[in-house]
């Protein structure tokens, strides 16, 4: 592992009050922020490599740099050193970092954080110097300063990196989506930020400035450590006469954790607690126990128990002399079943980098095959020690490259030749053409591969792009777990979920196929008909009587637990946000509006899942929200909350969670209700009505279009 | 072209048999029994012309059957019952011309030269002194091979019974004789076991419809009642009918592929390719040759106090923090959803690629057994039958059991093939090929090298064109396991010497360059110059960074406990290299067991964060 290739990064992230300005129905800058900095310090957790992150604040209450002096550099805090990132800063950041009420200028936090950034890394090696700058840009800064600054940047050789609520080009006057434009400072901002990247990169600068949320997507998932490919070096041969030099890689092959679990005391949770101990005893009535010694080593033939010693074993075991790719002769590619290849790694055979000569006799080889549709059959042996297999070469030419693909083929012993009854010559299973052509209906609908417009295909659910759900998950409760020790593990990120699933625009067109389908094949018994049938069979009528008592036991241990729990509840989390919204009011260790803000922080994140699930889950959040701000007597956050939300209802499609609210009359909060608000209770009535109607209009829309068919049905 | 065992041995004079032999999947729900039941009367040891007769035959059969029990399912139960006999051999001998030859139990080392010694013109001999023909009685021996099921105590999971004989009316027109064993065929098909006819060549042909039809277990689908109507007149058919027989299909999982929301079809899931690996050693006695039982115990190291499997949390180390699970939520973390297939669409074929393969694939049939199997086979084939056309295949995702995180297949449909003799080459179904997931796919680079021209590439097509066979994937043997079972029965039978295995995996050198001729050099004259030699030595050339870092041995270096210390505190103990962190753990006591670096510093870090 090469020393010198470790990164130093400094972080400085705006934690002015302004960054705790949304947008209606958006959720505010500095909580954005924050998550991209803990999804991006929780990667680098995991990934375990050597480089070293600082945390700088802006904006902050307090002050604590080496370059405040009098009124200079006020309100910058260097939150962290550089070090390796570890849980401790992963937990700082959740607990500690919060929206401050004052403003700095971000050119005045960059100078900080070149200052760290030269005075730590100091007589170090670094392969890279880093800064990356998290902001609203909405702090008016002094641009006399600006050239000074590039100048010395570039002379450090620092790079910078700019994370900002609103994408570069979509600024100026056109107000991006959410609705707000930018203020003055911001737009002056933006030039400032255009003028500092492209005189660091005059081609590639802008591409280094990023939105939150593109970043929170793309750090969500975590990266696993690139392994080096292992060359194996060998000697392609055919016959006695004919060699050429190769080198072989793995190019595909199953992926295996780098860590495994330990097993630790229950109590302690010290590995060195515990031992584990084998003992040997013989198979009568006492089980007397045996010394190790006292045992010998045997195999199993058949019934017969033979004796064999290690010694034995070796000397007449099956030896090979050594690595091996020899030719044994060639077939037809026809020849060679794909559902047979066997084996956990498919090879790629290339000719040495440096070896021109063995690079054109390997080209023959491949283009001879590839021409001639054939493949060459090897005995394939990884070292003195490895057992031989047999596999198929097969050629590969690719535009930049050629090489030979080789698989593995089962050996006869492998094999297993079952005999299946036939499925072409029964009437029992033979499909009408009626139902065939339903099948075919529904392949059509669920094709996943498209040709758009230009005749390009794309592939809406690229397997070889989605990263192994079971790390993912894996990462996803270690990373919960550190940083809660006694929670319960976090459910399922959306976005795994989602990606592991029939993708929306073929779920919503398979829906007819699927249909035709069903009626086309009526025999609906799908399930184990048996169990159905007794347990009805069994309880009878009164089965809802139980069912309905459990539910309420249910619910009764939940409160419990809910209780239990409640002491470590730090912020409003996923699982159950109206929960925790309400035990942190109580709790009252964060001020109110915090709360607010991370409550619908969280219902902005589960309605972006457009799920009915999920709207299911926002309506108690929603409920929580009004009823503890009528509790606490501050209707503002509530109110305002609302009325941004129903304005963003008709952009983000959310009419069916809106419908809901007005269902459970989750009016606004008026003001017999607490003294603070603005709207009388008429209004607040009115407030949900109208949307009403505007519902109305719409589902009436939908519901036109939808009897078309029933129409056509009843003719 | 020729096939591979002509092609390998070309100078020899092939003779085309292999021993054809196959792997079961072996579960614990209970052992798989065969029995043997063969006709020893005088018209078994009549041969026809040049070819062995059918007792000869059927012992070589049996002997296949045995060795290949031992190799791939060492736990299935078989005998071997001759009737027809003189001589009586059972239990309490109440059972006439019934002669118990092999009990039901594990086939070993004995038993496979028992049944070598019957084989041959010496072999018909042998059975002719010990057994004898003499009158038969079939009822009898149903009986008695009943009774051999019965008399086990182990639990059976499945039972078959073959019978091998080439007379069709056994009892020779007796109707009380032929009643009596319809009687006992259809108690023992009551009491679950399969019974199977192998029927051998009888001049004037074999008409099972003049008694075995009544007898023989109904066959499993209506199309194989046609093809089992031919006598076997070869021994390579009759292993082959053997084989497909002797073995129960096992499925890995019976789960729903879910088409839809309510469109669930009850499928089957197969392994039909998995490597055999040589079974693990047992532990014997050194006294007795006893196998041993081992036990495993976990005991707190403080109070010495066993601990259940409850005692204990599962931890993992990050960043200097240990993360602690319960068991359960470790496992529970690998759940995604329910078991089941679950489609996500289709693709073009050619989206498939040749190096998407991950592990064996698995083979997906309509279940059987299930209550609504013929629903699901309906619409199974019709499914099958369309992506065939079309030349698609199905996405699915694929959840094994409750606990195993999700993996995507390809569907790929397979339609039926037959060969000339009716028997199936081809299963109708799907093959799903595992595909790899991003984290399975591993960069390379490549570098670009000058391509060869077309004269070259001609050369190669000669040379491509002379080396041609006929590639069977039940060609090649695996030496390895062979070599190892020859050993083993070696040791048991107290043989000299193992017997000689031919490794088929070696190329035969000699016939290649004589088929090539001068084509090789020919070729190597096209593509390297004179000075070049493609067997020699490349300069070892290491990797740049191990070349800078760490080819000479540092001398030892202790370290003091506050510097180690130092390194812990600020988590950069990965600087360190995996010398100085082995003496480091040695200088303070700590017990690793791996020497992976990440193990040394988790270790390390254990020790001194205590």
């Amino acid at each position: 592992m090469a020393r010198s290739a470790k990164t130093a990064l400094v972080l400085c992230l705006d934690v002015g009050f302004s960054m705790s300005n949304s947008a209606p129905g958006q959720e505010p800058p500095f909580q954005q922020a924050k998550k991209v900095i803990q999804k991006f310090v929780q990667r680098q957790v995991f990934a375990e490599n050597k480089d070293e992150l600082g945390l700088v604040l802006f904006g902050s209450d307090i002050t604590k740099n080496n370059l405040a002096k009098d009124d200079q550099y006020q309100n910058i805090s260097v939150h962290r050193q550089l070090m390796i990132p570890n849980f401790e800063l992963l937990e700082e950041i959740q607990n500690d970092v919060h929206p401050g009420s004052q403003q700095a200028d971000w050119l005045d936090a960059l100078v900080v954080c070149m200052d760290l950034l030269q005075n730590e890394t100091l007589g170090k090696k670094y392969e890279r110097l880093n800064i990356v700058m998290l902001t609203d840009l909405n702090t008016p800064s002094s641009p006399d300063q600006l050239d000074i600054i590039i100048g010395n940047l570039k002379r450090a050789g620092i790079t910078l990196q700019f994370f900002l609520p609103f994408p570069v080009d979509g600024g100026g006057s056109n107000p991006p989506h959410g609705g707000k434009a930018l203020s003055r400072e911001q737009q002056q901002g933006l030039e400032m930020t255009k003028q500092v990247m492209m005189s660091l990169d005059e081609e590639d600068g802008l591409e280094e400035v990023y939105t939150f949320s593109d970043a929170i997507e793309k750090l969500s998932v975590f990266k696993r450590v690139e392994k080096r490919p292992m060359a194996w070096p060998c000697t392609l041969t055919i016959g006695s006469s004919l060699a050429i030099k190769i080198v072989g890689y793995k190019a595909v092959c199953e992926e295996r954790p780098r860590k495994s679990w330990s097993v630790v005391d229950a109590q302690t949770h010290q590995k060195d607690d515990i031992k584990r101990d084998v003992v040997y005893c013989l198979n009568d009535d006492e089980e007397t126990e045996v010394q190790k010694d006292d045992t010998i080593q045997g195999y199993r033939y058949g019934s017969d128990i033979v004796p064999f010693s290690k010694v034995d074993q070796d000397q007449m075991k099956y030896k090979t002399d050594g690595k091996s790719f020899a030719v044994l002769g060639f077939t037809k590619q026809s020849m060679i079943n794909r559902h047979q290849f066997v084996g956990t790694q498919v090879l790629k055979v290339f000719a040495p980098k440096d070896d021109e000569h063995a690079g054109v006799a390997l080209s023959g080889l491949i283009r001879a095959l590839d021409d001639l549709k054939m493949v060459a059959v090897v005995r394939y042996v990884y070292a003195r020690n490895g057992n031989p297999q047999v596999g198929a070469a097969f050629p590969c030419i690719k535009e930049k490259y050629e090489c030979l693909v080789y698989v593995q083929l089962p050996f006869m012993e492998d094999l297993r030749q079952y005999s299946f009854p036939s499925l072409e010559n029964n009437k029992k299973y033979t499909p009408s053409e009626d139902q065939l052509s339903a099948v075919d209906s529904l392949i059509d609908s669920m094709m996943l591969v498209e040709e758009d417009k230009d005749g390009v295909k794309k592939d809406l659910f690229k397997v070889n792009h989605i990263p192994n759900p079971q790390y993912q998950r894996l990462f996803q409760c270690l990373h919960h777990r550190a940083v809660n020790p006694s929670a319960p593990l976090p459910p399922m990120d959306p976005w795994l979920t989602t990606a592991l699933q029939r993708p929306l625009a073929v779920a919503t067109r398979c829906q007819a196929p699927l249909e035709t389908l069903k009626k086309k094949f009526p025999l609906k018994e799908v399930v184990k008909k048996k169990e159905l049938k007794t347990s009805k069979e069994l309880f009878g009528n009164s089965t809802e009587e139980p069912d309905a008592k459990k539910a309420k036991v249910d619910e009764e241990e939940d409160f419990n637990l809910a209780d239990i729990t409640e002491g470590s509840i730090t912020q409003v989390g996923s699982v159950d946000p109206a929960r925790d919204f309400r035990t942190l009011i109580r709790q009252k260790s964060l001020p109110f509006g915090e709360v607010c803000q991370q409550l619908t922080g969280r219902i902005e994140q589960l309605l972006g899942n457009k799920n009915m699930n999920y709207y299911i889950k926002c309506i108690p959040c929603i409920q929580t929200f009004r009823e503890q701000s009528v509790q606490v007597g501050n209707a503002d956050h509530y109110n305002s909350y609302i009325q941004s939300l129903k304005t963003s209802i008709p952009v983000r499609g959310l009419q069916e969670f809106w419908d809901m609210l007005v269902q459970d009359a989750l009016t606004l909060i008026n003001k017999d209700e607490v003294d603070g608000s603005t709207f009388s209770s008429h209004d607040a009535k009115q407030f949900l009505t109208a949307g009403e109607k505007k519902e109305e209009l719409v589902a009436a829309v939908v519901d036109d279009t939808g009897d078309v068919d029933d129409l056509l049905d009843m003719m | 072209m020729a096939q591979w065992n002509d092609y390998h041995h070309e100078d020899e004079d092939v003779d085309g048999e292999e021993r054809d032999e196959s792997g079961v999947d072996y579960k614990s729900t209970g052992r798989d029994s065969l029995v043997f039941l063969v006709d020893a009367s005088k018209e078994m040891f009549k041969g026809e012309d040049e070819e062995p007769s059918p007792f000869d035959m059927t012992m070589q059969c049996v002997r296949s059957v045995y060795t290949s029990k031992i190799i791939s399912s060492d736990k299935d139960l078989v005998a071997l019952v001759f009737y027809g006999t003189e001589q009586s051999k059972n239990p309490r001998n109440s059972f006439k011309h019934v002669y118990i030859y092999h009990d039901l139990d594990l086939p070993g080392a004995r038993r496979v030269q028992d049944v070598d010694g019957l084989r041959g013109e010496k072999g018909a001999q042998v059975a002719g002194e010990t057994m004898g023909s003499g009158n038969t009685n079939l009822g009898e021996a149903l009986w008695c091979c009943s009774n051999l099921y019965s008399d086990i105590k182990l639990r059976l999971s499945h039972k078959r019974l073959m019978i091998f004989t080439c007379r069709d009316t056994p009892h020779g027109g007796d109707s009380e004789r032929d009643r009596q064993a319809r009687t006992k065929a259809s108690d023992l098909k009551e009491t679950g076991v399969v019974i199977d006819l192998m029927h051998l060549m009888k001049p004037g042909g074999f008409d099972v419809s003049l008694f075995f039809c009544d007898v023989v277990s109904p066959p499993e689908d209506e199309a194989e009642l046609g093809l089992q109507m031919e006598p076997c007149g070869k021994l390579e058919d009759l292993q082959k009918r053997v084989r497909a027989k002797e073995m129960k299909k096992r499925s890995v999982a019976s789960l729903n592929l879910c088409l839809g929301e309510g469109m669930n079809v009850a499928v089957g899931v197969y392994i039909t390719a998995l490597q055999a690996r040589k079974p693990n050693a047992i532990k014997l006695y050194r006294d007795n040759n006893e196998p041993v039982r081992t036990k495993t115990r976990l005991y707190h190291t403080q109070t010495g106090s066993l601990l259940l499997p409850s005692d204990t949390k599962r931890v993992q180390v990050y960043a200097g923090r240990q993360i602690v699970m319960e068991k359960d939520e470790v496992d529970v973390i690998k759940k995604f959803s329910d078991p089941g297939l679950e489609l996500i669409g289709f693709k073009p074929m050619e989206r498939l690629k040749l190096h998407h393969h991950l592990r064996s694939a698995v083979f997906i049939y309509p279940e059987e057994e299930m209550v609504t199997g013929v629903w699901s086979a309906c619409v199974f084939t019709a499914l099958l039958r369309r992506c065939s056309v079309r030349n698609v295949f199905a996405l699915c995702k694929y959840t094994r059991i409750r606990n195993s995180p999700p993996r995507f297949l390809a569907l790929v449909p397979q339609k039926e093939e037959v060969d000339d003799g009716q028997a199936q080459i081809a299963a109708p179904g799907f093959h799903g090929i595992f595909l790899p997931y991003a984290d399975d796919i591993r960069t390379l680079d490549t570098t670009q090298l000058p391509t060869a021209s077309e004269s070259q590439v001609d050369k190669m097509k000669e040379i491509v064109h002379k080396l041609r066979f006929k590639y069977r994937s039940d060609a090649f043997e695996n030496p390895v396991l062979q070599q190892h079972y020859r050993n083993l029965e070696a040791l048991a039978l107290d043989l000299m010497a193992p017997e000689h295995i031919e490794d088929l995996t070696m190329p035969n050198v000699n016939m290649m360059d004589q088929r090539l001729g001068s084509l090789a050099q020919e070729f190597r004259d096209l593509v390297y110059p004179a000075d070049y030699n493609p067997e020699g030595k490349t300069a070892p050339k290491r990797k740049p960074a191990e070349a800078a870092g760490g080819t000479e041995k540092k001398p030892k270096v202790e370290m003091s406990e506050d510097e180690l210390r130092g390194h812990v505190q600020k988590g950069n103990l990965g600087k360190l290299t995996v010398p100085v962190l082995k003496d480091a753990c040695k200088q303070f006591g700590v017990k690793v067991t791996g020497t992976k670096k990440q193990e040394l510093i988790d270790a390390l870090t254990a020790q001194l964060t205590k």
